[in-house]
């Protein structure tokens, strides 16, 4: 028991660090992308173009894919118990 | 300088050693095998408790264990012993809890020389006869023949997702620099060179100062 405890607190972590850093990649990503977009076609302020479409992709479902960092592994560990105990 | 290429490759081979040691005792390997005999044995895991798994886990001081073992025979001729051991939650991450069950099967395929039941065994670990460490037995299952092939569709899957794991650690790092740290250095050069700018300018100022002073006193 102490053991299952130790993977859950451990593996929850290590996934924490990963998922921060692929949301701060993410992020990053599509500034830049919105930056070259208003570098191509100007339109209004430049700061104010970019924090909409931040705000905008903070809404769309892409950021919470990034939730598949949480659900994969778990996946893969629920599989991976019974494939080797069950079959 | 040279000297420092050197050490830097070797320290490069001895990193690259040690990853693929670690990725060669931890993947699952296969072999076939005819199974003669099942045990089991104590024995005392505290001179090289790295190998050997302990699922049961603390609490209990002792280094003493009961632990199964598959003794086998390969298609060569040469033997090979298996532990089977749980790994539980531990590492390697193979969540077996099933070693009893194991050990069972492998026992229902114990056959003879002459009338011989192939049998793979999915394993992971390494045999050494010095440190006496024992591959640990995950499955076993009954084959065809001792030359039946099979596909290491895990480690196919798992190089593949390593190697992607890596590009995108790569492709982080690059954009990393890109928005986070070249923007940095760039603000420091600048300002390094704005400084510079500053003091020659101060410099001349200061010599100009100092050139009208000594004329004023100069002057007769």
């Amino acid at each position: 028991m102490v053991a299952a405890l130790r993977l859950l607190v451990f593996g929850f972590l290590f996934l924490s660090v990963i998922y921060l850093v692929a949301r701060a990649y993410a992020r990053s990503v599509h500034r830049e992308a919105l930056e070259k977009e208003w570098a191509e076609h100007p339109k209004g302020d430049r700061d104010q173009f970019v924090e909409e479409g931040m705000r905008a992709y903070e809404r769309s479902l892409w950021p919470r894919l990034l939730l598949a960092i949480y659900v994969v592994p778990t996946v893969l560990i629920l599989v991976a118990i019974i494939v080797v105990n069950f079959f | 300088m040279r000297k420092i290429v050197y050490v830097k490759a070797a320290a490069v081979l001895v990193m690259l050693a040690v990853v693929a040691g670690f990725l060669h005792y931890t993947l699952p390997q296969h072999d076939i095998v005819r199974i003669v005999n099942t045990t089991e044995r104590r024995v005392d895991t505290s001179r090289n408790r790295l190998f050997w798994t302990n699922a049961e886990e603390a609490g209990n001081a002792s280094t003493m264990q009961d632990v199964y073992f598959i003794e086998a025979i390969r298609p060569d001729g040469r033997p090979m012993v298996y532990r089977n051991q749980d790994t539980g939650w531990g590492w390697p991450p193979y969540f077996k809890f099933d070693s009893s069950n194991v050990q069972a099967k492998a026992r229902d395929l114990v056959s003879t020389k002459d009338n011989p039941q192939w049998v793979v065994i999915t394993h992971y670990g390494w045999r050494n006869e010095f440190l006496s460490i024992y591959p640990n037995a995950i499955e076993v299952a009954p084959v065809d023949g001792p030359d039946v092939q099979i596909f290491p569709w895990f480690n196919t899957i798992f190089f593949v997702v390593l190697l992607g794991l890596l590009v995108f650690a790569r492709r982080v790092w690059l954009q990393f620099r890109e928005r986070a740290i070249d923007p940095v250095i760039e603000d420091v050069e600048e300002f390094r060179e704005d400084a510079e700018r500053t003091v020659t300018r101060a410099k001349g100022r200061l010599r100009a100062a100092v050139e009208k002073v000594s004329r004023w006193l100069t002057r007769r």
